[in-house]
């Protein structure tokens, strides 16, 4: 009893701990999708927890002070004196607030508590960020035409053109490498293990310029192809590894046994290896996906920022214009890129924490 | 149930898999066809078109002919820090000329410009032209000799005749042997400007002050009415700083000679030194004023720059002057109204000695790959018509002579386009020349310090200048 009683409040303190965690990771989030329905100028002007019914002072009065009133002297309100940092500030005075309505004119208000509810929400940065900004160009006659921008669906389109196969290619070829390592016997194996696994620790900006320069002399730069081949070659080392552990933990017995039936090292691959393998498979699959999805440096260097072939995450940057001056665009823009990560999580995430655990305390 | 299930999907899975790769393989030669093309062409093409048409032994230039049609098909690619608005502004300034030569420029824009150029031009993936927004980029890049020399390409005495010989000289740098022009200048910004809310600035009864000593006054007056005069906001991210640097430069150029301060922009005349001391000091009669400076000195280092004029706009306003380049506008509630609502004035001269110098930024273009189809954008981007439909958009000042004063649309733009053309001086902004370790680094730093109270005035400047020896 004793135990079982001992164990609940184990458990339980476990919960808060990660009620906790998720709470700090939520809230940022949370902000952020409020702020993506707020107006740019609210968004600078409060923050987004305004947009919950809150207490605020609200003028009830304003008091009027004489004009030639010296603001860096005493100021004399309703019979007591305060500074004027006080009355910027706020100062309370029989319970009411004054503080300056129109520091100008030597206005002063004088405010009470009270709730404020229902805020301002738009869908206009949605609209902005899904179907493009409207810009205002004027003619040479001095009229204006509206010429509307591109939004993000044909970089949507572009990123996932490039997502899919830089997902695809290397874990299947590392799927592959695993199955050598793990189970075929060749000679340099361990070395080529090893080399392999050495390549985690190479930066990838050490290499941007001289891949640069080989896909120059290839003609690859700014085509899909490059940047999957990129793409692939940065992700294998890990992917790679991580399948290693996974396919090197399974049974032996299971393919000596197929061995002893006559099943060739393919057969054995895709009856035996993938079958079993598919909760790691997943789960590499969500991080490589993601890392690509996400990736800015890559395509950035390798695919470039023509229309035809950018991705979101620099479309994004784009968007908040030369000089970062529609910067509120990003907290939507934000939002529709993590859908499509959030959709592919959900949809493989039941294999997603077998896989985790399944490389590293099996057997 | 399950475990019949299982080997199903993976099967599934594997087949989708190997399906994906077959696609991949065969897609992918057929995407790569075109969007590779470019670069092909680039290298390619140069070769033959150039022993075609030889410019030399062809009468008229390269954009004549390009005119005439001689180009039709070819493609130029320009990579530059445009993006959003300023793209569309900029396609549109060039559309008619690709529509008459049939040239087709393809225009890459990209934040990451400054991080991106070098690592193209060192990968052998250099863009035909590239346009530069800080020379300095530019200055490093051409010691490399990647850069091609305009002093044959282009026409130098037509060159001469229009542009305003500070701008030629700013475009000459040092190539891998001996001095070169490495870009022309097409667009400029004038950073010498005061804007302010001009309907109440009017209705207050204030006047445009002339002289520095008029603006102090004015100032002074503002404040006993109660209002801080001056809203300033430093804050941009990474390059937090920099708007601060305008400062400096404005006044360095309003209390010491031209030449003083090319050797402060060299690294000759030290930070430490008394003129640049000086500059500050005046500067920080105003900044560290809590009731010249909306929200206070404090607020200096937390506000964005973009973020800095809006309470010009508030009514009654809450600030009144803010001293940013005419890209500012931008950043303007979209309801203000150039003229009416809101306007600038020249940031007054402090020591009528110096005249009336004039701080400009702008972007320099140079050219990388030299093929005749290349050499007439070019020429065609020293024109005033390659920029004329952004002239008239607003936003922009043409550096070239033959931009007719006519073209712009708002009072303001025309004054300023005057400003530039009057100026006693016209000085490029130096943190943009300085090497991007001062000028993009330490400088920036050094102003946040000191603004933000980490450093006293004597240390911060210490630690600008030791972005020199490093």
């Amino acid at each position: 009893m004793a135990g079982k009683k001992k164990r609940r409040s184990k458990k339980w303190i476990v919960n808060i701990v990660l009620g906790i965690i998720c709470f700090v990771w939520l809230l940022p989030t949370l902000g952020l999708l409020i702020s993506s329905f707020r107006p740019a100028a609210d968004i600078l002007e409060t923050g987004w927890w305004k947009v919950f019914p809150h207490q605020e002072w609200k003028t009830k009065d304003t008091i009027q002070l004489s004009k030639d009133v010296d603001l860096r002297g005493p100021i004399e309100v309703n019979g007591q004196t305060y500074t004027d940092d006080q009355l910027k500030s706020g100062v309370m005075q029989d319970g009411k607030r004054l503080t300056w309505e129109n520091r100008r004119a030597r206005e002063i208000s004088v405010q009470d508590q009270g709730w404020v509810g229902s805020p301002k929400l738009t869908l206009d940065n949605y609209k902005n960020v899904i179907t493009g900004k409207e810009y205002t160009i004027k003619n040479a006659d001095g009229s204006e035409s509206k010429e509307k921008g591109t939004g993000l669906s044909q970089a949507f389109w572009n990123t996932l053109t490039i997502a899919v196969p830089a997902t695809v290619i290397p874990v299947l070829i590392a799927s592959f490498a695993a199955y050598a390592f793990a189970w075929l016997r060749f000679p340099g194996r361990r070395t080529l293990f090893v080399v392999i696994i050495a390549m985690l620790v190479i930066p990838i900006q050490v290499a941007l310029i001289p891949v640069l320069k080989d896909y120059t002399s290839l003609g690859l730069n700014g085509s899909y192809l490059g940047i999957w081949l990129a793409h692939t070659a940065f992700g294998l080392p890990l992917v790679t590894y991580f399948m290693y552990n996974f396919i090197s933990q399974l049974p032996k017995d299971l393919f000596e046994s197929a061995f002893m039936d006559g099943a060739t090292h393919f057969t054995i691959f895709s009856r035996l290896i993938l079958p079993l393998s598919v909760p790691a498979l997943a789960s590499i699959g969500i991080f490589q996906f993601l890392w690509v999805w996400n990736d800015y440096l890559v395509s950035l260097i390798f695919i470039g920022n023509q229309p035809e072939v950018q991705v979101m995450s620099m479309k994004i940057a784009d968007l908040v214009g030369s000089r970062g001056n529609d910067w509120h665009l990003l907290t939507s823009a934000a939002f529709i890129s993590m859908l499509m990560p959030l959709a592919i999580f959900f949809l493989l995430q039941k294999y997603f924490v077998r896989g985790l655990m399944g490389g590293s305390v099996k057997g | 149930m399950k475990k019949t299930s299982k080997p199903k999907l993976s099967l599934l899975m594997v087949l989708g898999l190997s399906f994906t790769m077959v696609m991949s393989a065969c897609g992918s030669s057929k995407d790569a066809g075109p969007s590779a093309e470019p670069a092909g062409t680039a290298s390619n093409n140069g070769g033959s078109t150039a022993t075609a048409n030889e410019p030399a032994a062809t009468p008229g230039s390269p954009l004549e002919e390009a005119l005439q049609g001689k180009y039709k098909g070819t493609k130029v690619t320009m990579f530059g820090p445009f993006v959003d608005a300023d793209q569309k502004k900029f396609e549109s300034s060039i559309k008619d000329f690709e529509d008459k030569t049939g040239i087709d420029i393809q225009y890459e824009g990209s934040k990451e410009f400054e991080a991106t150029i070098n690592v193209r031009v060192d990968g052998g993936n250099a863009p035909d032209i590239a346009d530069f927004p800080q020379p300095g980029l530019l200055a490093s890049i051409a010691k490399t000799g990647k850069v091609v020399d305009l002093t044959k390409v282009l026409d130098q005495e037509k060159l001469k005749k229009n542009y305003n010989q500070s701008w030629l000289d700013m475009g000459t740098m040092d190539g891998k042997d001996g001095k070169i022009m490495a870009g022309i200048w097409n667009r400029s910004n004038v950073k010498s400007l005061v804007w302010y809310p001009k309907k109440q600035f009017e209705e207050a009864g204030y006047k445009v002050p002339e002289t520095w000593d008029e603006m102090m006054a004015l100032t002074e007056q503002i404040a006993k009415d109660g209002d801080p005069a001056w809203t300033i906001g430093i804050e941009s991210g990474a390059a937090t700083g920099w708007p601060g640097t305008d400062w400096i430069e404005n006044i360095m150029l309003r209390t010491t000679t031209p030449e003083n301060y090319d050797k402060w922009v060299k690294g000759e005349l030290p930070f430490t030194s008394p003129e640049v001391k000086n500059a500050f000091e005046l500067m920080s009669k105003i900044w560290m004023n809590k009731d010249y400076v909306y929200g206070g000195t404090k607020s200096i280092v937390t506000t964005a720059f973009g973020d800095a004029p809006k309470p010009m706009f508030e009514n009654p306003p809450k600030a009144w002057f803010n001293l940013t380049g005419n890209f500012i506008t931008s950043f303007f509630p979209e309801t203000a109204k150039v003229d009416q609502d809101y306007d600038w004035f020249y940031l007054p001269p402090i020591d009528s000695k110096y005249g009336k110098p004039v701080l400009v930024a702008g972007d320099i273009y140079a050219m990388f790959n030299d093929r005749p189809e290349v050499r007439a954008v070019m020429e065609f981007f020293t024109t005033g018509e390659s920029i004329k439909s952004w002239v008239q958009s607003g936003g922009v000042i043409a550096p070239m002579n033959d931009a007719s004063l006519d073209w712009y649309t708002s009072e303001s733009d025309r004054r300023m386009a005057k400003l530039v053309q009057d100026a006693t001086t016209l000085r490029f902004d130096g943190s943009d020349l300085m090497p991007g370790k001062v000028g993009a680094g330490t400088f920036w730093k050094g102003m946040t310090d000191y603004v933000s109270g980490t450093a006293t005035l004597d240390e911060a400047l210490k630690q600008i200048q030791a972005g020199w020896n490093n």
